[in-house]
């Protein structure tokens, strides 16, 4: 019924090139992370299946996907709290395994579903984990009233709610000042006031020199901060870019929508052929023509000809938004 | 390859958070009662008969140490997992090794400091309000509940490495604890089925065949509860006349408890590595 549009191959843009500086080139050699053709299998569900992806230092990179997409699973592989089908993932050019502990000295992670000890204050969870970690617990009290978690250092951590928990686990990642953070869906389920200070600390640490990846599914989450996305669907790399040229090569275009009585579902003949006309889709009376402006008249006009009652048209103007769903939808997306 | 630094934070955080879990502390305070309670009922006033205060104590002992040692066993990997604090933990510097080895020695020392409490007041008791306190064979009963205790503790964090969902490890951890009920049930059965009969055990002399002696290996408890008799010379326990045969000797049982222990940890340790978390 749709026609596609997205072909099925991650974009490397050229563009980019242009802009190259001589550290960034160096960046490009060695990326922070690197994640070569990973599978991974949980019974017959593929989570992750054949992803490529890389991380540049000093970046803010969004992993964008809907629900389901592997972004959780590759993330954790990442970490080496699941082991790969196949595939190889290299941090700072060490391949990672459950062995490979001690790159974690310089990683905060922050997992999508996470919890602590509940009979533990918040100043003795994250005494705890500075221990592991090697840092000084001086830092502590610090941390604490940087994610706003000050009045209540001691509180059992098991009266919190479920967003005062997320804010702790935002504060154990910042532990030890690491140069790399990945946090998977830092803003899930967190309300207005408490996403502008995950937003913000996002920001300054990525001013200070750390390198981040994120993951959500919301869209406008990733457009607001990341440097580049990478967006995931059916656990494929289904996109990799800048968000500027993200939309460049979505080649967004506005939309055409008609209203034809007795349309039926069928697109009429020939309205695909004409110049400047992408794709048409028709869903009971209404017609959708993505086309370039100068086209929509052309359109208007073969309408008439064959002899259709347009009752009504409207033009809808592209969002990225649209693309994501439109890119997602046309791999399969379970959104 | 382990490091002892990462294991004792977490031996430390392991006992700093586990006496504060409050069922523990209930548990810990109706064992004390308890043992209390026997010590002073078996003498009537004057605790004349250690062996049956001991008996007493045994069977206490046989039930609220399992039982501690499941409950703060059987989520250490499954529960921790399921709600996401393992996730935290193994993204530090740690060695999942290490992590295990941390929280077994964290949790028998829990388990320890339970075991000091629940038998320490009745002790301190019998101490007192008798002249010749056994106090040898009261400590090496006591070093036996622990080791009770660490075996319980060894099955339920296997239980907790090798099931995904924390409610499989629970299950586990209450078969586990009706095991040697279970166990001794299917023995008798067998016995009785194969011509054996109740008066075997109840005659003044009686005749346990040998198979049933070697047998309780199998069975945690009732190896642990022929240990203390050896220790305490105790020839009689709830009316019935038991001689323990002289192949079954503390060394052999102390040893089955160590593989015990040793055995389900290795196939933790193996199984916590290959997770998925
Ligand atoms: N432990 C698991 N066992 C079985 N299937 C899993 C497991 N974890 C994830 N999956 C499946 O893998 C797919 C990807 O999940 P996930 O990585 O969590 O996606 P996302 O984080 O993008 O929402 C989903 O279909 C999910 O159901
Ligand atoms: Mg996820």
């Amino acid at each position: 019924m749709r026609t596609k549009r997205c072909e099925n191959e991650v974009w490397k843009s050229n563009k980019e090139s242009d802009l190259v500086t001589a550290p960034a080139a160096l960046n490009a050699e060695a990326p922070v992370i690197e994640v070569m053709g990973l599978h991974k299998n949980y019974d017959k569900v593929k989570a992750v299946n054949d992803l490529t992806m890389s991380v540049r230092k000093g970046e803010i990179y969004g992993f964008l996907g809907p629900n389901g997409a592997g972004k959780s699973t590759t993330i954790k592989t990442i970490m080496a709290l699941t082991h790969p089908t196949s595939g190889v993932i290299k941090v700072h050019n060490t391949p990672v395994s459950t062995k490979t502990v001690d790159i974690h000295k310089d990683i905060g992670y922050l997992p999508e579903k996470i919890s602590f000890y509940r009979n533990l204050t918040p100043v003795q969870t994250l005494t705890f984990l500075c221990e592991l970690k090697g840092a000084d617990p001086v830092v502590v009290d610090q941390l604490l009233e940087d994610v706003g978690l000050g009045d209540v250092s001691d509180r059992k951590v098991g009266t919190f709610s479920k967003g005062m928990v997320q804010l702790l686990g935002v504060a154990q990642a910042m532990i030890g000042d690491p140069s790399l953070y990945i946090l998977d869906e830092p803003m899930g389920g967190l309300d207005a006031r408490w996403v502008r200070i995950v937003r913000d600390k996002i920001r300054e640490l990525n001013e200070r020199g750390a390198t981040i990846v994120f993951s959500s599914h919301i869209l406008s989450e990733v457009q607001m901060l990341c440097d580049r996305v990478g967006i995931i669907n059916k656990g494929a790399l289904v996109a990799e870019d800048t968000i500027d040229n993200l939309s460049d090569h979505l080649e967004l275009r506005p939309r055409l929508e008609v209203t034809i009585t007795g349309l039926d579902g069928a697109v009429p003949d020939g309205i695909d052929a004409i110049e400047g006309v992408w794709n048409a889709d028709a869903e009971g009376d209404k017609l959708t023509v993505s086309c370039d402006a100068s086209s929509r008249i052309q359109v208007l006009v073969a309408l008439e000809r064959r002899g259709l009652t347009i009752k009504n048209f409207k033009t809808l103007d592209p969002t990225l938004e649209d693309a994501f769903v439109e890119l997602i939808s046309d791999h399969g997306g379970e959104q | 390859m382990i490091e002892f630094g990462p294991v004792h934070t977490v031996l430390k955080k392991e006992v700093s958070d586990n006496i504060r879990n409050k069922w523990i502390i209930l548990l810990t305070i109706i064992f004390a009662f308890l043992t209390l309670a026997a010590s002073v009922l078996a003498g009537g006033g004057s605790l004349g008969g250690l062996e049956e205060t001991v008996t007493t104590l045994m069977s206490i002992s046989m039930i609220l140490i399992p039982l501690i040692s499941i409950m703060l066993g059987y989520s250490t990997i499954s529960g921790e997992d399921e709600d996401g604090s393992l996730a935290v933990l193994l993204s530090y510097p740690i060695k999942r090794g290490e992590v295990f080895i941390g929280k077994f020695l964290g949790l028998g020392i829990v388990i320890a400091l339970a075991t000091a409490v629940g038998f320490g007041v009745s002790g301190i008791v019998i101490g007192l309000s008798k002249s010749a306190t056994p106090w040898g064979s009261y400590a090496a009963f006591i070093s036996l509940s622990v080791l009770l205790g660490l075996l319980y503790l060894s099955v339920s964090m296997c239980f907790s490495a090798l099931f995904k969902r924390r409610v499989a490890s629970l299950g586990a951890g209450i078969l586990l604890f009706f095991w040697s009920t279970i166990y001794g049930t299917v023995l008798m059965g067998i016995y009785f089925a194969t011509g054996g009969s109740m008066s075997d055990f109840t005659s003044a002399n009686p005749t346990i065949p040998d198979w049933i002696w070697q047998s309780i290996y199998f069975s945690p408890m009732d190896m642990n509860q022929t240990a203390s008799m050896l220790v305490f010379n105790i020839e009689r326990a709830f009316g019935f006349a038991i001689e323990v045969p002289s192949f079954v000797d503390l060394a052999s049982i102390i040893g089955a408890h160590l593989v015990w222990i040793i055995v389900p940890l290795i196939i933790a340790y193996l199984a916590f590595e290959r997770r998925d978390i």
